[in-house]
């Protein structure tokens, strides 16, 4: 998961690599995902999400489709 | 305190305690070694731990040993995505985990990177809980979700 100037800049990468363009996330959706899932990392009572809970947070920021499947 | 014998799930919570509070205080994750001393539990038995909690996705051995090399979102080895909170520096494995450790710890931080197209300097700045966010960046997951454990090293 990488940080690009722009979404030309990723295009532009992906192309070079000859990989797909997988999936991009505004840095909002990137915050909000990272406070879904690391919240409560250091807490004693901290879990690990299972695959539904998982499902629900990205649903929860428009994560959706195929490539957010987690099973 | 410390776990009584066999009960292996309430050692992996203290075991994966101590490894956190390592990384916080110190930046750099302990040794197997370095857990047993603190906690007062053999190394065997700590090493089947982090074994344990590597199984569980808790941790990321480095391979073929008993070193960590992620406690999420920390990376025990520099990475391109360094983290400054307060007068602290640490490692994200990935630009999500770099955006977790100012969520973990509660504190504003900056998130510094560069793109890897054009290998521009890029910043992510967390100020009073939310993301500055006034830029047109976007964050790219090559990896679909159901593989990111596949190979979580390039994931």
């Amino acid at each position: 998961m990488l940080l690009f100037r722009s979404e030309e800049h990723v295009m532009r990468w992906s192309e070079r690599r000859g990989n797909s363009m997988g999936a991009t996330l505004t840095p909002e959706q990137g915050w909000r995902l990272a406070k879904e899932w690391y919240e409560n990392r250091l807490s004693p009572d901290w879990t690990r999400k299972t695959p539904d809970e998982a499902q629900t947070v990205f649903d929860s920021i428009g994560l959706v489709g195929a490539f957010w499947a987690m099973t | 305190m410390v776990a009584p014998p066999g009960d292996a799930a309430t050692l992996d919570r203290d075991v994966r305690l101590a490894v956190y509070r390592k990384i916080v205080d110190e930046g750099s994750p302990p040794t197997v070694s370095g857990v047993a001393d603190g906690l007062g539990i053999t190394t065997s038995e700590i090493e089947a731990s982090f074994h344990r909690l590597a199984e569980d996705h808790v941790l990321v051995l480095a391979p073929g040993t008993s070193s960590i090399w992620m406690a999420s979102p920390f990376s025990a080895i520099p990475t391109p995505f360094q983290v400054e909170v307060g007068d602290r520096r640490y490692f994200g494995n990935c630009i999500w985990d770099a955006l977790g450790i100012p969520v973990c710890l509660r504190m504003d931080g900056r998130i510094g990177t560069s793109c890897p197209d054009c290998s521009e300097p890029l910043s992510l700045d967390v100020r009073d809980g939310s993301l500055d966010a006034s830029s047109d960046h976007v964050i790219h997951f090559e990896v679909p979700a159901a593989r990111w454990w596949d190979d979580i090293g390039s994931t």
